[in-house]
């Protein structure tokens, strides 16, 4: 009798545990540890890329194509640029075809045509919209918007939710669309959105003309042990034990070395690779990749997003389209170099390159005809491309027809054949860690095959 | 015609109805007792005097609790920035921030605009709420935003004959002769900035404070003592500094 009791009670715990752990309150302690050493950097290729000439690589005069050529580009900056007879009095591109690789990609693709392993593209993405807010916001949310405005988190928001909530600075967006929205996200994961790095220093700047950092210092302590024995008073103490932690790791982000991560001009010094003579439209660029590998090899960040300079060419402007990407493309390779190089902060022995995850998209694709101002306009097609570790590489994964350019069945998913979208695009880039696609994205399937065993 | 006769009748009605004569040989009606005291002073039997809780039977074990019932919370950073405005001149925002910038290059203060997603002012265009609790790089703004409101308000305050209705901040005055203050010439003027910033006198803060601010300030003016090529003297070193304390304090950024 007593022996049936004690396993009825515990049957009764285990219930109740159960149905607790089922509570949004006590979920975070339910779900299995994941790993808190990895880093990302999240790009939006402002303004909507045209993917013809990069990713998804076009060639050829066929249905409503019409290739970039010679009338339409200024050819000469672009580095990997090959003439290809088009017809009598233009030429267009030859394809380049890594060594290698099977991978196909246009003269745009600049010094990442270089590093094919490392290269998951994703071609045909079915973005369903021709507008510059809804399509931003569905690349990096998964979730078209409603009524104007984002109704789901922002992949950035995820990953800092999932390995960024004890990080000095969870996510730190420049720019990019960032949106904190969703039940069970942590307060402290919500993104800091800044205009440029540089503002943060601005933040981070201190005048020693009146008083010395000794006498802030002084402050900051006695601040601490107010904190400390206001926590000790209260009921309540989560917040003012935070406000004390807070105040002890601010010497830390006070410190010359930390710093100089917030300043451009000692980002350039620390990374010279990423701030190249010539650029014309994407020096921001390199000063986010700089950022993003000095603040993650001092373990400050957890992750950095940030758009790029604009690819909305709907004029003569597009002339410059292949340069804006080849310009944004050589800093991704440099970034992707200087990842490489860096230490890991918290795992000896191992790069940053292993740890570090880059996920790049952009509103939609442009239009694969000329318009009457040569220029091309909106087109509900897309390409994305993964940089990381835990992708297989050399890989690229769905198609557009050969005619229209539009997204064409990439195969079978659980609702049907049907091309691959944003949605499952992040609910792969997320469940490559370990994390349930669900807590935060509504539709999406996993790619099984794009990921790494 | 018709009117006046209407107007005679209501006359006579009203005549009638307000004749209060009881009629002749009726009986005096009965004095009524009012149910409720209308003013008069009257003894109380008993006098009820304080008791304390634990003295009322039932409560002998029952502690009283006197706990918030709610967490602390962010004020929000409107009222913070409203805050700092009010206690540091009453001025505009943008006329504050030109006083804060200072003719001089010392770099105190950069613009209000710099530093709003730091202190966690919403933007809901991209539907980023407002900051619900403090973080690393907020705490960095603080100081920021601190060191340049009290810097200025020394520079204002301290410096000069300043009559005390037009200091910004610090309505005292200090020893003429430079000598250090005593221990209760610190705690009254201490107490009279702890009013003004965390709105509640000295006193009845937790003990510690006083002896713990006392000791900021006595550090500031020991390490400015030979103020070199630094701009502020000991005392005004140490008045920023518990400035500084105070609008820096948690008390002042949670509610």
């Amino acid at each position: 009798m007593d022996t049936r009791r004690r396993t009825f009670l515990k049957v009764l715990g285990g219930a109740s545990a159960a149905g607790l752990a089922s509570q949004p309150l006590f979920r975070a302690f339910a779900d299995p540890p994941v790993a808190s050493d990895e880093f990302f950097v999240l790009i939006h290729a402002n303004g909507g890329w045209d993917v013809t000439l990069s990713l998804d690589p076009r060639n050829e005069r066929r249905g409503l194509i019409e290739p970039g050529s010679t009338d339409t580009i200024d050819t000469a900056p672009i580095r990997r640029w090959r003439d290809a007879p088009l017809d009598s009095d233009s030429s267009t591109f030859e394809i380049i075809r890594p060594a290698g690789s099977s991978l196909r990609l246009g003269p745009a693709i600049g010094d990442l045509g270089d590093m094919p392993d490392r290269l998951t593209v994703i071609n045909g993405l079915a973005m369903n919209t021709v507008s510059h807010p809804d399509g931003t916001f569905f690349a990096a949310t998964g979730r078209h918007l409603a009524g104007g405005k984002p109704v789901a988190a922002s992949i950035d928001t995820m990953l800092a939710n999932e390995f960024g909530r004890t990080s000095l600075l969870p996510t730190v967006s420049v720019g990019y669309p960032s949106t904190f929205v969703g039940e069970d996200l942590d307060a402290r994961v919500s993104p800091l959105l800044v205009g440029s790095v540089d503002t943060l220093s601005k933040m981070l700047n201190r005048s020693n003309v009146n008083t010395t950092a000794a006498d802030r210092q002084a402050v900051t302590a006695l601040l601490t042990e107010e904190s400390r024995d206001l926590a000790a008073r209260s009921w309540y103490r989560d917040e003012l034990e935070g406000f004390g932690l807070q105040l002890e790791a601010l010497p830390r982000m006070l410190s010359p070395d930390v710093q100089q991560v917030f300043n451009a001009t000692a980002l350039a010094a620390a990374q010279p690779t990423l701030f190249p003579t010539g650029r014309r439209f994407q020096a921001r660029a390199g000063v986010n990749c700089a950022f993003a590998v000095e603040a993650m090899k001092r373990n400050l960040v957890r992750c950095v997003s940030f758009s790029s300079a604009s690819h909305d060419t709907h004029n003569n402007n597009y002339r410059s389209q292949p340069l804006i990407q080849q310009e944004l493309f050589d800093t991704i390779a440099a970034l992707v170099r200087a990842l490489d190089a860096a230490p890991h902060p918290t795992r000896t022995g191992r790069r940053l390159g292993d740890h570090t995850h880059i996920l790049v998209v952009s509103d939609f694709c442009r239009t694969p005809q000329i318009n009457l101002t040569l220029g091309r306009d909106h087109y509900p097609n897309g390409s994305a491309l993964v940089i990381s570790p835990k992708f297989v590489g050399n890989t690229s994964f769905g198609r557009a027809d050969d005619d229209q350019l539009l997204p064409a069945s990439a195969g079978m998913f659980a609702d049907g054949d049907r091309p691959v979208a944003p949605p499952d695009l992040l609910a792969t880039f997320v469940s490559a860690f370990g994390v349930n696609p669900r807590r935060y994205l509504r539709d999406g399937d996993v790619i099984r095959s794009l990921l790494r065993a | 015609m018709k009117t006046t006769l209407q107007r005679a009748a209501a006359a006579v009605i009203f005549t009638l109805g307000c004749n209060s004569t009881p009629a002749p040989g009726a009986p005096a009606p009965a004095p009524v007792t009012p149910t409720v005291d209308a003013g008069a002073v009257t003894p109380r039997s008993t006098e009820i005097t304080p008791t304390p809780v634990t003295a009322i039977p039932g409560h002998e074990l029952i502690p009283q609790d006197r706990s918030p019932k709610e967490p602390p919370r962010l004020m929000p950073a409107e009222t913070l920035i409203r805050s700092y405005i009010a206690l540091f001149g009453g001025l505009s925002p943008q006329a504050l921030q030109v006083r804060l910038r200072g003719a001089t290059s010392d770099n105190l203060f950069d613009t209000w605009g710099d530093y709003l997603s730091a202190l966690g002012v919403p933007d809901y265009s991209v539907d980023i709420p407002r900051a619900p609790q403090t973080n690393a790089l907020m705490l960095a703004a603080f100081e920021r935003i601190g060191v340049a409101l009290c810097e200025r308000a020394v520079q204002n305050d301290l410096r000069g004959a300043v009559a005390l209705g037009d200091r910004v901040l610090f309505r005292f005055e200090l020893p003429a002769d430079a000598r250090a203050l005593t221990d209760e010439e610190f705690a009254t003027r201490f107490d009279l900035l702890h009013r003004r910033v965390l709105g509640y006198p000295a006193a009845l803060a937790p003990d510690s404070r006083a002896p713990r601010f006392r000791a900021l300030y006595q550090g500031a003016v020991a390490r400015h003592a030979d103020a070199g090529t630094r701009s502020f003297n000991g005392p005004e070193a140490g008045w920023a500094s518990v400035c500084e304390g105070l609008v820096r304090h948690p008390e002042f950024h949670l509610y």
